[in-house]
């Protein structure tokens, strides 16, 4: 035992002295660094929530991904990264609704997995996205070498003059998506690009489409609403195109960015991107 | 906007005039509200109010020389209909890009007004015909022509009409199956392309977790749907696969897995509408990928 040394006279009662901040940060106090950096307002309505787990756990290494998949969260917790920070939420709906599957199996299977391992799942969705620029589109073009032909919108690509086949071809390879669909003329000449990355609603997608890009890139659009919206654009003439990355693959790459942006402000734990595997195979 | 309120009183006039006679019904021309009347007639199904099931363009009393029905109302079915005569479009799917075909943000949309204005040039009147169809009695119209493309009728389960007892197949085969007989170039699926498959569960069209899950926790090998989101059911399939339990799922893409619905929907109005004719429209997937790029849509003009 090291002597104690004595007390001065003079010293500050303990109770008025700030404590070192040596011990454990736990999951709330990270998210919060988290979101304050980002710099994003918070919505009225948002899905940024904690989803599972136990706020007040000791953070040992941080993942980030796209979607809290059993297999990602298995993944984090063997590397020892017990804050999850994912795009999409673990628990098969949007806003984790829980009310009908409390019953179900699977359900207490992963639930189970999340608190025997200490994990906690953030949905890090709409302050990653609110971000500016937006943490996912700045993602996506710094992985696709995109950054230089941003037209001061990370989402709005002027690139070089290519055909949609060829587009679509280099972006089958470059985030290695073997599902990847496109509807329009492949043929069709692409120098001008709207990225709605992740989901394409309906309107704001009607309404991109209407701006003059050639194309527009995004993981999903119903197959009632964009997709017909183009279909009917070519139909009379316009000369558009879509093509749909699937979900995961159209936002992975911008979580990627999100574990080095994080590791850029948080140096007391490991921060690790957790990349997802293919959501589908097809047949050839 | 249409004019709801006489709409609905075409359409009781029509019923009233029809269960006075054929007599009486053949003197007058035939229109769009003769033939919805009949649907409700034959439909086998209590016809309810509140759904998206109606005329979504043209008004019922107007004259119908031909019927097409067509899974979805894409400006290109609209142009293969019109050339044809066929002016009574029964769609399955939206016409203005929203399941409820909502025009509230749309008034203004170069688009909209642009179909809206060929729709009203060529007389064509438009029927979105989804809930009833989903609904018939005693199965599902899109289902029964699903079945039937697959030639699946014969293994459909008495007690649950969703559920087929195929012969014993894998996934990967399967999904060749589909691929050969639905033409269907972008057909996506989960799970191990070597599971053993018989008991084959369908959610043709849209099909969200709920029913989704609780159809892939059942009794089947595999679920057949068009389409989920990827952070929902299909989520749920990938970490079903990854918790080690023997399933599948296998995503057709939306018009593809309802579009032979429609046309054992041109058939069953075939059976009560002589006078005119009715055909169906099939579409061409509206998607390639790079291993098979094509430029096919219906209509080129």
């Amino acid at each position: 035992m090291a002597e104690q040394p004595a007390p001065q006279r003079n010293a500050q009662p303990d109770f008025l002295r700030a404590p070192p901040h040596t011990g454990p940060i736990t999951a709330l106090q990270f998210i919060s660094r988290i979101l304050d950096k980002t710099g994003a307002p918070n919505r009225d309505k948002t899905i940024d929530h904690v989803a599972a787990g136990d706020p007040t756990t000791a953070v040992t290494g941080i993942a980030t991904m796209a979607l809290a998949s059993m297999e990602g969260l298995k993944r984090a917790a063997a590397a020892g990264r017990n804050l999850i920070l994912s795009y999409d939420p673990p628990f098969w709906s949007g806003n984790d609704d829980l009310d009908r599957i409390e019953g179900n199996s699977l359900f207490l299977e992963k639930r189970d997995f999340i608190r025997a391992h200490n994990l906690v799942c953030f949905n890090l969705h709409d302050h990653w996205r609110d971000r500016a620029p937006d943490g996912v589109a700045e993602g996506m073009a710094k992985a696709l070498g995109w950054t230089q032909y941003q037209a001061g919108n990370p989402a709005l690509l002027h690139l070089p003059p290519t055909s949609l086949e060829s587009l679509a071809r280099d972006l089958q390879s470059r985030l290695d998506d073997p599902t990847i669909r496109v509807v329009g003329d492949p043929k069709l000449e692409v120098r001008s690009v709207g990225a709605m990355w992740g989901t394409a609603n309906q309107m704001p997608a009607i309404k991109l489409l209407n701006s003059p890009v050639d194309v527009v890139i995004t993981g999903y659009a119903r197959e009632w609403e964009a997709v017909e919206y183009v279909q009917d654009m070519i139909a009379t003439g316009q000369k558009k195109g879509l093509i749909l990355l699937g979900e995961v693959a159209s936002v992975d790459l911008g979580m990627k960015y999100c574990a080095e942006w994080i590791s850029s402000f948080i140096t007391e734990v490991p921060v690790e991107f957790i990349g997802s595997s293919k959501a589908y195979w097809s047949v050839g | 906007m249409e004019d709801r309120f006489s709409r609905r009183s075409v359409l009781s006039g029509t019923a009233a005039l029809l269960a006075a006679g054929p007599a009486l019904a053949q003197r007058h021309t035939l229109t769009a509200a003769d033939i919805l009347s009949r649907m409700r007639v034959n439909i086998g199904t209590e016809w309810r109010e509140g759904g998206v099931d109606r005329i979504i363009a043209g008004s019922p009393d107007m004259p119908v020389q031909g019927i097409a029905t067509t899974m979805m109302a894409t400006f290109d079915a609209l142009k293969a209909a019109a050339a044809q005569n066929l002016n009574l479009i029964i769609t399955h799917e939206p016409t203005y890009w929203s399941h409820q075909d909502r025009l509230d943000q749309l008034l203004d949309d170069p688009l909209y007004q642009r179909k809206l204005r060929y729709i009203q040039d060529h007389q064509l009147i438009v029927y979105h015909f989804h809930d009833h169809w989903h609904a018939k009695q005693p199965v599902d119209g899109i289902n029964t022509g699903m079945a039937r493309k697959m030639g699946w009728t014969g293994y459909r389960d008495a007690a649950t009409p969703r559920l087929y007892r195929i012969p014993p197949t894998t996934l990967g085969d399967l999904m060749r199956a589909f691929q050969a007989k639905l033409k269907d170039r972008t057909l996506r699926a989960v799970g191990d392309p070597a599971l053993a498959v018989s008991k084959v569960m369908t959610s043709w069209g849209n099909c969200s977790s709920f029913p989704g899950i609780p159809f892939l926790d059942g009794e089947a090998d595999i679920l057949v749907i068009g389409e989920a989101q990827d952070w929902d059911l299909i989520a749920y399939a990938q970490d079903l696969v990854a918790a080690g339990r023997k399933k599948g799922l296998v995503v057709l893409g939306h018009v593809l897995s309802e579009q032979w619905g429609m046309e054992f929907c041109a058939d069953w109005l075939k059976g009560f509408v002589k006078e005119v004719p009715v055909r169906f429209l099939p579409l061409i997937e509206p998607y390639w990928n790079p291993a098979r790029p094509v430029f096919e849509i219906n209509t080129k003009t």
